[in-house]
């Protein structure tokens, strides 16, 4: 395994690789990169001109999810050295335990599947209105194309998956893509470049790709690549940390799509603690949603809100669904979720400060096997936003609604047990700023943790609507007379 | 054994907390290794006392295992760190539970806080006025993630703390707090229980010679109450629903008035400064104040052609790091100095959480002294060795802590030289001169994850951190 890593900037179909002006930087995990000089190849990585999208534009649909199909087929990791470097990298940056990582490297290609991706393009944007210009139903002189626009994105690294549905979505809405690669994972968007090269570099969707890696705050790169005369829209992951730099440059004329960290939570009702069977139940639905990537999604549960009172028979209660939720992580298979080989230190000092006040909190497990936090009064503990390693804190609230006052545009995910708490909470929850209600039962960890993850294709993405919002919509306002009626031009 | 101590260091295994009687300058010439036993031995004998009378100590040792100290080593596992002073639920204060608060920092002291009188508590900062009232010395932290933590200090220590603060402050001034009142000047609040300002006015209005020759910028004290409720009280304010808290009315009005305050924060500090400038001019003033505070008055002084006049024998005492403050005049301590006219700079390094300060040393570095045994661990938590020039996350035991356990993890990252070779001739080991705050990440600040939080706005504590 390298120390150093050689990353070429991708343009447009050529690669650029590090010279003897190499820049170098570092990485997490003792890691150091080397890649060209970004300073110098502004011009490599920006389109300048958005005319020189009509390649694309004129490109039908059909032939990029064809392409895009073709490349999927060359993403598994086994037949794929990029990716395999990528995986190693990512592996030894510890985000994720060997198990999980290869599993969601295994569905990398799914996410090129020719289905899902026409359905996704189809039930958001319509492929008519990539291809052509739609007429409109209620005045068919005025039609409505989706225009390919200019992007810069400021991608996350703790999955893989981005860098793909970046790339997928990019090509798919006909765009001109800028990605700049995260520190904590710069190869990976480099990797499925690379595969699409080999495939076909003159295709006009590698034409349209850029990727490169460079540091945050640099000045220089910002000022150059964040106008209006180079970048229609910016999509950052990450929040103020990949935000705060780029700020100044920001203006009117660039749409920004902030895809900020979220924190996401489970509502228990009071039959979870009314029989044997129901808390089991509603342990193994937390567990999953605890659990999965190992706790590192913005879709996983940090806090779980409980139907309960605060007498200490009902805390028993609650210690006791903490336990078998602890217990049930050991369950979960290994591409699902595994224990942590080396413990949390800050999470484990606050851990044992409040295990010391044994009458406010009782506390189970530990950051190495899973834990738990039982707050024995309505609130959250003073630490809560550093709950990782599998952690959760278990909240008694006599009513569910009372909760509505800590969900934010940050709760993005909430995991509901039974089923029959969902109507009361859902139309409040989503105006408090909840994404996504996802069912907890069932008690089969697979069951549970696919039906949360399979999404009809196309659905929204953190409350907003990417594919949609990163197109341009152009109106071509014709005279009335020279209407051509939808039933006269299918003829 | 005793007799063998006191052949050693001279200082006296009784009480550490009269060790600074006789002055300073006894402490900084004694070798530390020549101390380890008394400090050793103090140290067992407060672990014996304090875990029977101070649960969350009987509480760690238990789960440490730990029953018996023979080596320091075998103490580090029960330091505390900051979370142990604020691990009480957030509700707590803002329910105003004063039975259940007092019944948590009751596991903190060996003081019985369960025969005092509640009755009619509706603030904290009376809250612990009573405590005070009752025997203790309670200092609160200012609470920047909008909690606050509670040291139980007590009555007890004071004298100590007295004679560390007093002594620590003549060995790096050359100014004698105890027989030498100095006109002062402190652009800060007058009163509060917080403990950097509370140790600031018990200590400094006597050093100043009494009330009227010491001046602050707000004549008031900063409020308990507020800083604990800033951040629930900005959230209710977004919502529109700040009068929903059900709080007491003049506590809101306080706080529109703490940020309308802060607001004009720079200007009040303006004025306040060339009071000082006009009416004392030539005289021989302590003049106070972060280091932000100093280089903003000093740049805007310099602009308006001011030139302060002090007499011979005036000094700044300062502390507390840059905070965020940007773009430093490079040297901006001599900076100050030129512009103020005044040739020394004291300072001193030590935390609320310590009775112990270290003087700063013409060479610029803080040398401890034996009531404050420093340890420094690296980001394993591993113990670095005591030898040559060690950097790591700085901990200490406070032996003048005697009615709540004196051991304790730092945030600080710091530099201690354990040989006793300063050119200065004071001995103890030596921190410096570059203080910074705990970190142990490499080139990670950089990493994009999608899971996380949203930093709140707080208008208040956008205040207080400038404080």
């Amino acid at each position: 395994m390298a120390d150093t890593y050689r990353i070429p900037i991708i343009s447009r179909g050529r690669i650029i690789e590090p010279g003897e002006d190499a820049a170098e930087f570092k990485g997490r995990g003792g890691a150091t990169f080397l890649a060209p000089d970004p300073h110098k190849h502004i011009h490599d990585l920006v389109l300048g001109n958005p005319v020189l999208l009509g390649d694309l534009q004129n490109t039908p649909t059909r032939d990029i999810i064809d392409f895009l199909a073709e490349a999927g087929k060359r993403l598994h990791i086994d037949d794929n050295p990029y990716l395999q470097e990528s995986f190693a990298l990512a592996l030894r940056a510890g985000g994720l335990a060997e198990p999980i990582l290869r599993g969601v490297y295994d569905d990398l290609p799914h996410m090129f599947d020719p289905a899902a991706m026409a359905a996704q393009v189809e039930n958001t944007i319509g492929i008519d209105y990539l291809d052509g210009w739609v007429p409109s139903p209620s005045g068919p002189h005025c039609r409505v194309r989706a225009v390919g626009t200019r992007q810069l994105h400021i991608t996350a690294g703790n999955v893989p998956v981005v860098a793909a549905l970046t790339i997928v979505r990019g090509a798919l809405t006909k765009s001109d893509i800028l990605i700049k690669s995260p520190s904590n994972d710069p190869l990976t968007a480099n990797a499925i470049m690379r595969t699409l090269l080999e495939l076909d570099a003159n295709h006009p969707v590698c034409k349209h790709v850029a990727v490169a890696y460079w540091k945050g705050g640099d000045e220089f790169m910002d000022s150059q690549i964040v106008r209006t005369s180079r970048i229609d829209k910016i999509t950052a992951w990450g929040g103020m940390s990949s935000v705060k730099h780029i700020q100044k440059f920001l203006t009117p004329g660039i749409d920004l799509t902030a895809l900020n960290p979220k924190f996401s939570m489970s509502v228990i009702g009071k039959e979870a603690l009314e029989s044997e069977e129901a808390m089991e139940e509603a342990a193994t639905g937390i567990a999953v949603i605890s659990g999965f990537y190992n706790q590192t999604a913005c879709a996983n549960t940090r806090l779980v809100y409980v139907e309960c009172d605060t007498d200490d028979d009902s805390l028993d209660k609650l210690a006791e669904l903490g336990r078998k939720v602890v217990a049930a992580y050991k369950t979960l298979p290994e591409v699902m979720s595994t224990p942590f080989a080396t413990p949390n230190q800050d999470l484990e000092a606050e851990l044992e400060a409040v295990a010391l006040e044994d009458d406010f909190y009782t506390v189970e497990g530990d950051t190495l096997n899973g834990g738990v936090v039982v707050s024995r009064f309505p609130d959250r503990v003073d630490f809560f936003d550093q709950l990782n390693n599998r952690v959760v804190n278990l909240v008694p609230v006599t009513d569910l609604l009372d909760i509505v006052k800590w969900c934010d545009d940050t709760t993005q995910t909430v995991g509901v047990y039974p089923e029959a708490l969902r109507n009361r909470l859902l139309d409040p929850f989503a105006l408090a700023g909840v994404q996504r209600l996802v069912p907890l039962k069932g008690g089969n960890p697979m069951q549970i943790f696919k039906e949360m993850h399979t999404l009809p294709p196309g659905m929204p993405h953190d409350g907003i609507e990417p594919l949609r919002r990163n197109v341009r919509w152009v109106i071509d306002h014709r005279p009335v007379e020279e209407a051509v009626p939808l039933s006269i031009a299918a003829e | 054994m005793t007799e063998t101590v006191l052949e050693k260091s001279g200082l006296s295994p009784d009480n550490p907390g009269n060790w600074l009687d006789d002055g300073y300058e006894r402490l900084l010439a004694i070798s530390w290794r020549d101390c380890e036993d008394v400090q050793l031995a103090i140290l067992k004998r407060r672990f014996e006392e304090l875990v029977p009378q101070v649960a969350a100590l009987e509480r760690l040792a238990k789960r440490e295992g730990i029953t018996g100290i023979e080596r320091f080593e075998d103490a580090l596992p029960l330091f505390f760190d900051h979370r142990v002073y604020k691990s009480y639920p957030l509700s707590l204060i803002e329910t105003r539970d004063f039975p259940k608060l007092t019944g948590w920092l009751n596991r903190l002291t060996t003081h019985d806080l369960t025969k005092m009188d509640l009755s009619g508590l509706t603030m904290i900062d009376d809250w612990i006025d009573r405590l005070d009232a009752f025997g203790m010395f309670i200092g609160h932290s200012t609470g920047t993630t909008g909690k606050l933590s509670f040291i139980p200090r007590s009555q007890t220590e004071l004298h100590a703390f007295r004679s560390c603060h007093n002594e620590a402050s003549r060995a790096s001034s050359g100014v004698n707090p105890w027989n030498d009142p100095i006109e002062t000047f402190f652009p800060g609040y007058r009163y509060g229980h917080q403990m950097a300002l509370k140790m600031v006015s018990t200590f400094n209005i006597p050093a100043a010679g009494g009330e009227e020759h010491y001046h602050t910028l707000y004549p008031g004290r900063i409020s308990a109450d507020l800083m604990s409720l800033a951040g629930r009280m900005q959230a209710a304010e977004d919502r529109g629903e700040l009068e929903r808290l059900g709080l007491d009315p003049a506590l809101l009005k306080a706080r529109k008035e703490m940020i309308a305050q802060g607001k004009r924060r720079e200007q009040d500090i303006e004025a306040f400064f060339n009071t000082l400038f006009e009416e004392f001019r030539g005289r021989r003033v302590k003049i106070g104040g972060t280091f932000g505070d100093l280089i903003r008055t000093a740049r805007s002084g310099i602009e308006k052609g001011i030139k302060p006049e002090f007499a011979p024998g005036s000094f700044i005492g300062t502390g507390g790091g840059m905070k965020g403050f940007k773009d430093p005049p490079p040297d901006w301590e001599n900076y100050v100095k030129d512009f103020f006219g005044i040739d020394t700079v004291s300072m001193v390094y030590g935390m609320s959480e310590g009775c112990g300060f270290a003087p700063r040393c013409q060479h610029g570095f803080f040398h401890t002294m034996p009531h404050t045994v420093p340890f420094l661990f690296d980001s394993d938590m591993k113990l670095l060795p005591r030898e040559g020039v060690q950097t790591g996350r700085y901990a200490f035991f406070d032996l003048q802590a005697e009615t709540y356990w004196g051991g304790f993890i730092s945030g600080d990252q710091v530099t201690i030289h354990w040989e006793e070779d300063c050119p200065c001739g004071w001995k103890g080991p030596r921190v410096g001169p570059v203080i910074t705050r705990f970190a142990e990440m490499e080139g990670g600040d950089e990493k994009i994850s999608c899971a996380g939080t949203a930093q709140a706005y707080n208008d208040f504590m956008d205040f207080v951190s400038q404080a």
